[in-house]
């Protein structure tokens, strides 16, 4: 359980999140709203990026607001970023083993753990090559590689589908639901692919203005017309 | 614009340095001991001088190129390790490795003061700021004095000009330069050891982007501390490898131009490779001392030095090791192994 508690982000005068208020307990989570709506700084307020102005927020029973980056994602919080950011000048493999780095594991702990989030990413047969010479799309995988390395309790995913073909995105699809399952972690997901939110979201939330449109299960959040309003006249590709 | 991005091409280089550590080791050795075979003993002392100030390029080219930041003050922190070994060979009599490594301690203190304003500002601001510093040094240590065996606590006496002694097992001229290149060689291997384990991943991240780095769990100011404290550790052994080798030092040798020159050097030489900075050392103090042979002013050495920095930042950011890099591959094809693109 993600406990939002009356956060409030605002950049000069611009008011990024209003005071959210929401509990969010599904396995996969949906963040959606029209451009500027404040997805992208709510990511940034879990991930200790932006200090809200006022608020607090509880994950699994720990207070996160006033941890660093670096801790939150030593206590298990991963993110992948809206522009990715792997490095090109390391393999895939040491892209994905920095994270294990910080963590207090044994070396065996560290090789399997690596090994596992590379499976699961599909991208074990590229491990050692550099990222350099990658696709966009590899780039992306090893970004979410890393992400899920090293036991996570929680990943948040901004846009990771975004410019991506069918098929490209039908893999990220089942990579992102087998989260829950094979890593254990609670995912939150932005995307404007309202087909990828469909198949791997239980519920989704709804943000405009930085305020909560609503909260709910998938389905029942994508038929409701407040929302429909929102989208209406700025539909996304 | 000074912390150029890197260069697409940069592994090779590690990787030819991985798989070849036995060669690595012959050229080390060969370096050592094949040019006092060959030269004259003022020869040496500049050769001597070259394995030296490689040392100190090679701890630029690391802070350059993992962190993309511009040190114009490792000069001076050759200086502060210098003036620190001199203290206490003269001051302790302790042998010469304890005072080397007092000087590569005292100058990684210094570097990771250094550190501090590197953490809230980077480019031209930063090197700015570390100008000012080696130029705060070059004043504090015209009032203080390098130590020749004076009393007192700078150690300083006008008339008694003492020598600094070298380490037992390298007091003659050729067997200080041998010294010379196998302490820089370790201290390359230090480097390049931080760069393929843990120290170096994170690095590589922060240089992508903070945000990125922190996300994975990577604490940036600590590895940017660290990075600070190595570079600043090697440029203080130099430091004290300098002070051996003219058995004393100068006030008037730590300018703060020569840190604008040999980080410019650097640049020039190539800082994504490790032969880069033998070339930077070569051209800083070969060049001088060959012009002066041939009878030009030494100082003719700026100007060209001048005109390499500007190709070097126009056309050839990977400086005069890429460029012979590029030039090995297109001879010998594509020979460095799966890390053509
Ligand atoms: N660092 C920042 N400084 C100033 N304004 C910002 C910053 N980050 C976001 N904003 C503003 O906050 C609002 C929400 O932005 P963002 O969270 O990026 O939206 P989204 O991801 O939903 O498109 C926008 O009006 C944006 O311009
Ligand atoms: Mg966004």
């Amino acid at each position: 359980m993600i406990e939002i508690d009356a956060v409030t982000v605002s950049f000069g005068g611009v008011t990024a999140l209003n005071t959210l208020t929401v509990q969010l307990d599904a396995p996969v989570v949906g963040i959606i709203g029209p451009n500027g709506a404040g997805k992208t700084t709510f990511l940034n307020v879990l991930s200790g990026f932006v200090r809200p102005n006022s608020g607090r927020i509880h994950a699994f029973g720990r207070e996160l607001t006033g941890m660093q980056p670096h801790q939150r994602a030593q206590w298990g919080l991963r993110r992948s970023f809206q522009k990715e950011q792997a490095v090109d000048e390391l393999t895939v493999e040491d892209n994905v083993r920095v994270v294990l780095d910080s963590l207090p594991l044994s070396r065996d702990v560290v090789e399997d753990a690596l090994t596992g989030a590379l499976e699961f990413t599909g991208i074990s047969a590229i491990r050692r090559r550099s990222v350099a010479g990658l696709n966009a799309f590899e780039r992306r995988m090893t970004e979410l590689a890393r992400c899920v390395a090293g036991s996570p309790k929680l990943i948040l995913l901004d846009e990771p589908g975004a410019g991506f073909s069918q098929s490209e995105v039908a893999t990220l699809r089942s990579v992102i639901n087998g989260i829950a399952e094979t890593i254990g972690a609670r995912t939150f997901l932005i995307d404007h692919d309202v087909d990828l939110i469909q198949a791997t979201c239980q519920r989704t939330i709804v943000l405009d203005f930085g305020s909560l449109v609503t909260y709910g299960e998938t389905a029942s959040v994508l038929a409701d017309p407040k929302v429909r309003a929102v989208y209406l006249g700025m539909e996304e590709t | 614009m000074m912390a150029s991005d890197p260069p697409v091409v940069s592994t090779p280089a590690l990787a030819v340095w991985r798989s070849r550590s036995i060669g690595l080791l012959l050229l080390v050795a060969a370096l050592a001991f094949l040019p006092p075979l060959l030269l004259a003993s003022l020869w040496l002392k500049v050769l001597t001088g070259v394995a030296i100030y490689t040392l100190t390029a090679a701890a630029i080219a690391l802070l350059y190129r993992r962190l993309g930041l511009v040190s114009l003050a490792h000069v001076a922190l050759m200086g502060a390790g210098g003036w620190v070994g001199l203290r206490l060979a003269y001051g302790l009599g302790t042998p010469f490795e304890v005072n080397m490594l007092a000087g590569g301690i005292a100058a990684a203190g210094l570097g990771m003061v250094f550190a501090y304003p590197a953490l809230r500002m980077r480019g031209l601001y930063l090197a700015l700021v570390t100008l000012m510093i080696a130029g705060a040094f070059a004043i504090i240590v015209n009032v203080l004095q390098f130590p020749n065996g004076g009393g007192g606590w700078s150690g300083f006496a006008v008339k008694s000009a003492g020598y600094m002694p070298r380490p037992a097992i390298a007091t003659s001229d050729v067997g200080y330069y041998a010294y010379c290149v196998v302490v820089t060689a370790l201290g390359m291997a230090l480097i390049h050891w931080h760069e393929i384990g843990k120290a170096g991943r994170a690095w590589a991240l922060i240089r992508r982007s903070e945000a990125a780095a922190m996300s994975s769990g990577v604490d940036v100011p600590f590895y940017k501390v660290w990075a600070f404290a190595l570079s600043g550790f090697l440029a203080g052994i130099a430091g004290v490898l300098l002070a051996g080798n003219l058995q004393m030092l100068d006030a008037r040798s730590f300018p703060a131009a020569e840190s604008v020159m040999i980080f410019a050097l650097t640049i020039v030489g190539g800082a994504w490779n490790p032969v880069g900075a033998l070339i930077a050392a070569a051209l800083y103090r070969l060049v001088p001392a060959l012009l002066n042979d041939f009878g030009v002013n030494g100082d003719a050495a700026y100007i060209i030095f001048g005109a390499a920095l500007i190709h070097a930042l126009a056309t050839a950011p990977r400086g005069i090791a890429g460029q012979l890099e590029d030039l090995a591959s297109r001879l010998f094809g594509r020979s460095n192994g799966g890390n053509t693109r």
